[in-house]
């Protein structure tokens, strides 16, 4: 009933329904119809045949249209062009001119489900003296369930002294050949620019805060250089990630990209070890502007670069990394003014309309944080999601090595204590052995009657027996301490392990053993002392 | 009922047809539709353009590539080393004498990108049409005067007001056009420059006379950004004449530098209006016929109609501020940011390009 008529549908009502209706009903409904009257079923015929001659005319104008703008789009490019680019296919019109590249970047927004739609992400990460850590990133590199083909990377290597461009490649060249197609990623580049850094990357000498303004303006600059390199007009998203994050969420992308805003952080912790209360705020270059903070960058000469995290500037700001509740919805968002760079999510068209990170002093603030300061000016949405977490690696600073050390320090010595004390009550509970003390008093006694017999043979007259008080085997106990084929008897100070029987005394039932550092010697027949034993 | 379907003329039950084909394709095809799209473009020449492409891993895995940006030169003789060009072009009307000028430049087009970008109005599709034939003459032709490379690009904002002189000269809609030329500047430089590019060549599609070599001769100069004199030819009582026209080249003065801190954080300074006299040093000028072509002078504030940058300036971040940049926006905040930056921006006040005479 749709058709261009409707204004008569009154009329076709009465038209469809009368034929059908009895007199009785059809005839009440029509009394209250307010619509009805003796004169619409008067000029009916009539009616039904203007309605349809305007359908036909309607159709006609219709096909009339449809055949003059077909027409127009044959013949008039420009209204071709604005018809295929207003349906995303302006594209087609180049496609026969050789090095062409055309590309409508409206298409190219980002949208809340963009692996729906084949969005691509540019996904940079600047490196350097990296190595170690790049097993770690290309296992979260294959865990993204992000489509892979739909994901660029980009790898900014510089002033690396370790074998990180090296690995990177066996990694990467692995990475592409590997068995499942969907592991695949899209385009691939390895940039190597080195900058001339000073200042070292281990974290002390990164973290002290000295170093902090010219090491963030360095920073900007790789990134830059990174993101300027390898940003194609089809990207729809750009992500940074750090390559030493430890864990991570592998539905990362796809969770900061369903907020659908421009600049999208994360909160970034560190495990630590238990002494050191096990977790810690880590990224503190996430925040919001606080009226200290306008007043402290109002002070500061124009160069000067406000570092967060230090006491020597304190700005009272609100972080995103205290405001975290494990047990939080990991949804909740909160609009910051600076941004930290472990992990940021942003649309392309960000850095489209020109948004970079500042290697200058950009109201006060350079690299990640003078970003987001950037991003706010130019009036883009900067969001960070307090609740939402992901774990960057725990690399000890020179104290904390420090620390650990004398912990370690100290659990040795406590072991070497408690071990100390074991032998000594292994020891007292030794000298106190009844068994033993009744062998020994049952081997004196033997001894003694021996004596005593020999004495009375001596005093019978009889010769004494040569060599009796000889050995059995002609060596000395002292030749056993060099040690033998098995092995040296080297130790000293475990319980349990310095008792070897070598073959040769082990049939002459006697047993060399050391405790202690001191030698033991018991030289105990075997069999004697079983045979005295019966009557005992 | 009988009734009603013998009533319905065969026209109607084919609309209905067509009615319901119609919502079946789009039920199956929700991607063709403006509203959610998805993207058909793949890795390029890598995948038939099929409206979901994108959707599908591609057959071949694609390769690393590896590129050391440490070797990269940009130098005072870039033909020497053969070092690569990007002319880069927003490209709100299109001039025959602007793309002839451009194919007359002698630096070799194997070397030579070339970068658009369009508005989103009406003059905006028809200059692409245009480029459109234009290229494809020079692109079908032989393959030594073909150009390495060119991007078109399409703005993803919209323009806002009308370009015609006059509206374009009103001090209060400079701010707003200003603003989206300098996005339209960042949205085609940031997406063109690809590693290997040593220098980029800012050239306005109103520019439509230079020298052959204005390349060679900018960079002969060895700056990291300089620019030559923008002038206009005209015509007074049949003689032809030429009259400076891009006032955006200049050198800082105290009473501007004063105005400035009077000035509102998002309020901007601009050059060529008696309402706000900044009593700047413009190098339009500053123009001396007699002396050498070649003379330099420093500069606070660029121009853009034709304006020489080593691609490293950009890298580290130069870009056109889309917002007041100590009072300043586009191309004049452009000279402001590289020169926080740490470099320098040279003007040649004797060396002319002309604009085009509206």
């Amino acid at each position: 009933m749709s058709l261009p008529t409707s204004r008569h549908s009154h009329s076709q009502y009465s038209n469809g329904y009368s034929n059908g209706y009895t007199n009785g009903h059809a005839s009440y409904y029509r009394e209250d119809s307010w619509a009805m009257s003796p004169q619409d079923s008067k000029y009916r015929p009539k009616f039904r045949k203007s309605a349809y001659a305007r359908r036909r005319l309607f159709l006609k104008l219709g096909i009339i249209f449809l055949v003059v703008f077909g027409f127009s789009l044959l013949v008039s490019p420009s209204l071709r062009f604005s018809v295929f680019s207003a349906v995303g296919l302006g594209y087609t019109l180049y496609k026969d001119i050789p090095g062409v590249e055309y590309h409508d970047l409206s298409l190219y927004q980002g949208s809340a489900n963009g692996w729906q739609k084949g969005e691509r992400i540019l996904f940079l990460s600047p490196l350097r003296d990296a190595e170690a850590h790049l097993p770690m990133f290309f296992s979260h590199l294959r865990n993204l369930t992000y489509p892979h083909h739909l994901i660029d990377l980009a790898f900014l290597v510089s002033d690396s002294k370790d074998n990180t461009m090296g690995l990177l490649n066996e990694l990467l060249k692995k990475q592409q050949s590997d068995a499942d197609h969907n592991q695949w990623f899209g385009e691939i580049t390895v940039i190597e620019k080195d900058f001339g850094a000073a200042i070292g990357q281990d974290f002390s000498n990164r973290h002290g805060f000295a170093a902090q303004g010219p090491r963030r303006k360095l920073m900007a600059r790789a990134r830059n250089w990174l993101l300027n390199a390898t940003l194609k007009p089809h990207h729809s998203w750009v992500y940074w990630r750090d390559a030493d994050v430890e864990t991570a969420p592998t539905s990362i992308l796809e969770d900061l990209m369903r907020h659908n805003k421009d600049v999208i952080v994360p909160n970034v912790w560190r495990p630590l070890p238990d002494w050191l209360g096990n977790e810690q705020p880590y990224d503190l270059n996430s925040w919001q502007e606080s009226e200290t903070g306008l007043e402290l960058a109002a002070k500061l000469g124009e160069d000067d670069v406000i570092v967060e995290g230090y006491a020597e500037y304190a700005t009272w700001r609100p972080h995103l990394a205290y405001l975290r509740d494990p047990r939080g919805d990991p949804d909740v968002e909160m609009e910051l003014d600076g941004v930290g760079g472990v992990s940021i999510l942003a649309k392309a068209l960000v850095f489209r309309a020109g948004a970079h990170f500042p290697a200058f002093s950009f109201e006060k603030h350079a690299e990640t944080e003078g970003f987001g300061k950037m991003c706010r000016r130019m009036k883009f949405t900067v969001i960070g999601l307090p609740h939402y977490t992901i774990w960057h690696l725990y690399e000890p600073s020179l104290d904390d090595l420090k620390h650990m050390k004398e912990m370690e320090e100290q659990r040795l010595a406590h072991e070497k204590e408690e071990k100390e004390k074991a032998e000594q009550k292994t020891r007292l509970e030794e000298g106190w052995d009844i068994k033993k003390d009744k062998d020994t008093w049952d081997k004196d006694q033997k001894e003694i009657i021996n004596a005593a017999l020999k004495a009375k043979e001596v005093e019978k007259g009889a010769m004494p027996v040569r060599g009796a008080e000889k050995d059995t085997s002609g060596k000395t106990p002292n030749q056993d301490l060099r040690g033998s084929r098995e092995g040296p008897i080297a130790h000293v100070d475990e319980p349990g392990v310095g008792l070897l029987t070598t073959e040769d005394e082990e049939k002459h039932g006697q047993v060399v053993g050391h405790e202690n550092g001191r030698v033991k010697q018991n030289k105990l027949p075997v069999e004697p002392v079983k045979k005295e034993a019966q009557f005992a | 009922m009988g009734g009603r379907l013998q009533r319905s003329s065969p026209m109607r039950l084919l609309l209905a047809l067509i009615g319901l084909l119609f919502f079946l394709w789009w039920m199956i095809h929700p991607s063709s539709s403006s509203t959610s799209r998805t993207l058909n473009i793949n890795l390029p020449d890598s995948a038939p353009a099929t409206p979901t492409a994108a959707l599908t891993p591609p057959k071949i895995a694609p390769g690393v590539n590896i590129i050391s940006m440490n070797n990269l030169s940009a130098t005072a003789n870039p033909l020497k080393n053969s070092e690569r060009l990007l002319i880069l072009t927003p490209l709100a009307r299109f001039y025959d004498e602007y793309f002839e000028n451009l194919l007359n430049l002698d630096y070799p087009r194997n070397l030579i990108d070339l970068g658009f970008i369009t508005p989103k109005t009406h003059a905006g599709n028809l200059a692409t049409l245009k480029l459109q034939d234009s290229l494809r003459k020079i692109q079908h032709g032989p393959k030594k005067s073909r150009f390495n490379k060119i991007t078109i690009l399409r703005q993803d904002f919209d323009t806002p007001t009308g370009q015609s002189e006059k509206e374009r000269h009103a001090m209060k809609a400079q701010k707003d056009r200003r603003a989206s030329m300098a996005r339209a500047r960042n949205s085609l430089v940031f997406t063109t420059l690809s590693p290997t590019i040593s220098w980029v060549l800012w050239l306005d599609s109103d520019i439509i006379e230079t020298p052959p070599s204005l390349f060679q001769d900018l960079a002969k100069h060895n700056k990291p950004v300089i620019v030559p004199n923008c002038f206009q030819r005209y015509k007074e009582n049949g003689v032809w004449k030429e009259r400076p026209y891009d006032f955006n080249s200049w050198q800082d003065s105290e009473t501007a530098l004063n105005l400035g801190k009077t000035m509102k954080e998002d309020e901007i300074l601009l050059e060529g209006y008696a309402e706000m006299p900044t009593y700047r040093a413009l190098m339009a000028y500053q123009r001396d016929e007699k002396a050498d072509k070649h003379v330099e002078m420093l500069l606070d504030g660029v121009g853009g109609t034709a304006l020489l940058v080593k691609a490293e300036i950009h890298r580290d971040g130069a870009m056109f501020p889309t917002f007041p940049f100590y009072h300043l926006i586009e191309t004049e905040g452009f000279a402001k940011m590289v020169r926080r930056l740490g470099y320098q921006p040279y003007g040649l006040p004797n060396y002319l390009v002309y604009h085009y005479n509206e």
